[in-house]
């Protein structure tokens, strides 16, 4: 009898799983005729809200390549008229609202450099490939006045709000006005140098820049860069949310916004703790000729929420996954072991465009940091190939293929600043003779013979340290900490939980705690204020003193000479007198070394599966103005979506 | 039944106080993790943003929204207030979210992969330690060294192993999601069938395991029953081993089913590794995302429900055992 309950029990789980292992036949490719209806009138369904009609494409008979599985019907996204993504969002979102900025709802609002304009448009496009920024709801260029105080620009004609009326300079105006009087993020990060934003006629906005006490614009550069980082929002829809929020800025910007008015291509078909979909809208404004001349490819746009990057990964591998977004570790493998239809923007290392500078910051108020010679010292023996290597699995340009300054490996940056002047400053690392010469010179020696080295008696005792779990950053400061065991300073790692890293690493008011000493943070990425905006947040003393610093310059470093020049900068428009300055800073920052690069890292990474479709940015693609390897949301790069096609038509 | 209303008063004043210090706990608990909340959010905003009094002034807005620049008495009277209210306040890692709505959301996924294992593995894993009890011989040296290796393989482990072996080099079943990737929830077979497939990795991951510690402790009681005194007089009288067997697991069963109640208490604390290898919808990542943002509201919320879960459990099982066993109740009554 009980026998027979054991043969049950496994007879039970092993025709369970192989139940369930009939669920979904796996796809095959067959050749196969194919006759379809010519033009059937379909009512679907959208969540459960609006009843829509959707006239299907007329299909011709003819024998074609198909993938088989169950036939497309409800409740499926069909897979050649949907493109999939990973890496953007990594918790279920929260809400639609273009006023909040903390909606986790990454595809469809984020206002930043490369600001993502699927369902929210911002007047301009900013490109990182050429440095440019290009109309989208914007009729032709911005015009400053000739006393740089104030930017004009014209809204396009044809551009149109989902319910069909115009998209106005009022709209500008009205999104400016209210993210000042509730005090938004908008507002909080503009209103250093934007003064007011003015509706002159229904086309024409005039943007005020906000005016130092010497008549001239406190910041040109930042009020250029608005025109492509933030989003226009109707004025007809923020006075209902006002209305719904009786005035109230946290109700308003709490409010998930599910009704909210769009100008993009894009809006929400479905979301949950699994997913979010996004649907095209056909009657989009950007179809008239003015603008792109014909809605986006893919008829939906959908983000699977994977909980780490090793699931994104074998769904990216599998074909689930079009544009990935996220880290994949030895992405080269997928095609060179694996065979499988997958590329980057470059088909060799690194793969991709590097745009920021992952930075070791020094704290340099710690005991012997504030040495030169130690900082310069433990810079230099770094063995950054290994790091290139190992953190970033050569997806990051070396350092002898771009040489270390403040600008990242971009042609437009790199033209920014006089490489022949700063290049007996500019170490390529794993120089542990240089090194110990320079610290040896500077009098900092063994003296006690213990192997360590002792500045004035006291042993050179360092932590290195970065937040726990970040991979990628931890194998970077292993490197750096085994440098420092090379040329007798004793430098060991610790890595505590983000929640209290950037607790500690923000607190600019007071000095960093023991055990912060050398230390792991970002530098901005590509973006229209750039490199000036990097090199601000690297070197500019401002940020000294700030209780919760998340802007830069960690370590507290201050030098005057360095501050005036980031000051002077944004007004300056003379590219010779430019450069000038790009290199006197580069040569101010090589010097001093308060904090140092340890790789370059992509704006994103993008790395594209063509099984499905195809055509997406690649080196050299032909594209003019060239779209860049971003996710094809953002910026400039969603005119990639106007090119996709599909791999079997 | 006086002894038995003293027993269940005893208890249900325990239950009380017991519940007054979780509560208390649960609160406190979190609060006095090192690091701030706050700023976690601020990082999100601030990306990208330039001036430096904008983002002191966003830090400011969304401490005093969350409270957590007052008082911690203060603070103890808002989260009264919002449990009162039932809605747990605002989740501060998915604000503007409340605490109800992202526990709602992810929970049935839970509870339906959490109790059914929990159930199969108890279920399968106490037959295969009796039968291993009873059996002994060939069986029993094989499924005894098998359940220790099972048992002790990390959760981790295993989940990746079925994941490689099953979804990724056999392709019988999905490797990641609650449901399909090109699917949108509804009530059509196939996506009940998408579910089912989807279920099935994350499923077995956690009984596997599960069946390997209850064979174990099922074995061991059953073989220290089977030896006891009764057992042996109950042969002498020639008592058929049938009826006798029945005696022996009655008894051997007790500890087994304080186990699966504590089990079922703390199911809803998620199957935390199932979660991510698989990435499969549920509570566990969603405390996990809370712990590390320090989402007090969120934190309070679901070890409050696992509380009150696992005190209600323990306080069930304690009220049947005074039925099922009197001895326990003599003892108690005191």
């Amino acid at each position: 009898m009980k026998r027979y309950t054991v043969t049950l029990f496994s007879v039970l789980m092993i025709l369970s799983m192989v139940l369930a292992a009939c669920a979904t036949p796996t796809p095959q490719i067959i050749e196969k005729t194919v006759e379809v209806e010519k033009v059937v009138e379909k009512t679907v369904e959208v969540e459960k809200i609006v009843e829509k009609t959707v006239e299907v494409e007329k299909i011709v008979e003819k024998t074609v390549e198909v993938m088989v599985t169950a036939e497309a019907e409800e409740g499926t996204l069909p897979r050649n008229e949907t493109l999939y993504f990973n890496g953007q969002q990594w918790n279920p979102v929260v809400g639609w609202n273009p006023y909040s900025n903390n909606n986790n709802n990454a595809m469809a609002i984020a206002q930043q450099d490369n600001a993502r304009v699927i369902m929210f448009e911002t007047p301009y496009l900013y490109n990182m490939l050429d440095g440019k920024q290009y109309p989208l709801l914007a009729d032709g260029d911005y015009a400053w006045n000739d006393a740089m105080t104030e930017v004009t620009f014209k809204i396009k004609a044809a551009a149109k709000w989902n319910d069909g009326t115009p998209v106005t300079a009022e709209d500008v105006a009205y999104t400016w006005a209210t993210a000042v009087k509730y005090e938004t993020p908008l507002a909080a990060s503009n209103k250093d140098f934007i003064d007011t934003i003015e509706a002159v006629d229904a086309q024409t906005v005039v943007v005020k820049a906000k005016l130092g006490d010497d008549g001239k614009a406190v910041n040109p550069l930042q009020v250029q860069a608005y025109l492509s980082t933030n989003y226009v929002v109707q004025k007809a829809w923020t006075e209902t949310l006002e209305k719904r929020a009786n005035g109230d800025a946290a109700a308003l910007l709490a409010d998930p916004a599910e009704d909210v008015a769009y100008s993009g291509p894009y809006h929400k078909f479905f979301a949950d703790e699994s997913k979010v979909v996004y649907v095209r809208d056909d009657n989009y404004w950007g179809q008239d000729a003015s603008m792109w001349g014909k809605l986006p490819i893919p008829k939906y746009l959908a983000h699977t929420i994977f909980k780490d990057n090793a699931a994104g990964s074998v769904a990216f591998a599998k074909g689930e996954v079009d544009v990935s977004q996220q880290f994949n570790s030895n992405v080269n493998l997928l095609w060179e072991s694996y065979g499988l239809p997958i590329s980057t923007y470059l088909t060799d290392a690194p793969y991709g465009i590097g745009a920021s500078l992952p930075t070791a910051f020094f704290n340099l108020k710690a005991y012997g940091l504030d040495q030169l010679a130690v900082r310069k010292a433990i810079a230099m023996a770094v063995d950054y190939p290994t790091i290139i290597a190992n953190a970033m699995t050569n997806q990051s340009a070396t350092f002898d293929q771009v040489p270390r300054s403040l600008m990242n490996p971009t042609a437009g940056e790199q033209a920014l600043y006089d490489r022949e002047a700063v290049k007996d400053l500019q170490w390529a690392g794993n120089d542990i003779e240089g090194a110990n010469a320079l610290l040896d010179e500077a009098g900092i020696v063994d003296t006690d013979g213990d192997g360590w080295r002792e500045y004035n008696g006291k042993k050179l005792s360092y932590v290195a340290t970065c937040p726990a779990g970040w991979s990628d950053w931890q194998a970077a400061i292993e490197v750096v900490a085994a440098a420092g065991k090379k040329i007798g300073i004793d430098i060991t790692t610790n890595y505590p939980d983000w929640g209290v890293y950037q607790t500690v690493v923000t607190a600019s008011d007071k000095d960093l705690p023991e055990g912060y000493e050398i230390f792991m943070m970002w530098s901005d990425g590509a973006g229209p204020t750039q490199p000036w905006g990097r090199i601000r947040k690297l070197m500019s003393s401002e940020f000294v003193g700030m209780a919760s610093n998340w802007n830069g310059n960690w370590g507290q470093y201050s030098n005057p000479d360095a501050d005036e020049l980031i000051k002077a900068i944004p007004a300056e428009s003379d590219p010779a007198k430019l450069k000038e300055m790009y290199t006197e800073l580069v040569k101010i920052y090589l010097s001093d070394v308060p904090s140092f690069t340890l790789m370059y890292r992509p704006q994103a990474f993008h790395a594209v599966n063509e099984t499905v479709w195809t055509n997406f940015p690649h080196d050299g693609d032909g594209t003019t103005p060239p779209v860049p390897p971003l996710d094809l949301t953002d910026g400039w790069s969603i005119a990639g979506l106007y090119n996709l096609t599909l791999v079997n038509p | 039944m006086k002894g038995y209303q003293k027993y269940f008063l005893n208890k249900l004043s325990w239950f009380l106080i017991t519940f007054v210090f979780a509560f208390l706990l649960n609160f406190i608990l979190p609060r006095l993790m090192p690091g701030d909340p706050v700023a976690a959010i601020v990082s999100r905003v601030a990306q990208g943003m330039s001036n430096t009094s904008g983002v002191q002034a966003i830090y400011e807005q969304y401490a005093r929204l969350f409270g957590t620049n007052r008082p911690i008495h203060e603070q103890f009277f808002i989260y009264i207030g919002n449990v009162a209210r039932g809605d747990f306040g605002f989740s501060i890692s998915q604000y503007p979210r409340t605490v109800f709505d992202v526990i709602r959301s992810s929970i049935m996924w839970t509870i339906a992969l959490q109790f059914p294992a929990i159930i199969v593995g108890w279920l399968i894993g106490n037959t295969l330690g009796a039968l291993a009890a009873y059996l002994k011989g060939g069986f029993d040296k094989i499924l005894m060294p098998v359940s220790i290796f099972v048992s002790n393989f990390p959760a981790f482990g295993m989940a990746v192993i079925l994941m490689v072996i099953f979804g990724v080099a056999l392709e019988w079943f999905p490797t990641s999601g609650g449901y399909g990737f090109d699917l949108i929830p509804e009530f059509s077979w196939k996506f009940i069938r998408s579910v089912i497939s989807h279920y099935q990795l994350p499923f077995w991951s956690i009984v596997l395991i599960a069946i390997g510690g209850q064979a174990i402790g099922m074995r061991s009681m059953a073989i220290y029953e089977l030896n006891a005194d009764y057992v042996k007089y109950a042969r002498f009288m020639g008592i058929k081993d049938r009826k006798i067997i029945g005696y022996v697991f009655r008894n051997a069963m007790l500890p087994q089913i304080t186990g699966l109640a504590l089990s079922i208490g703390t199911m809803v604390g998620g199957a935390l590794v199932a979660e991510i290898v698989f990435s499969y919808p549920g509570l566990g990542y969603t405390i996990l995302n809370g712990v590390m943002g320090q989402d007090y509201p969120l934190i309070s919320a679901t070890t409050l429900i696992i509380t009150i879960m696992v005190l209600s459990a323990n306080f069930l099982i304690e009220i049947l055992y005074g039925i099922i066993d009197p001895r326990i109740k003599a003892a108690q009554a005191d």
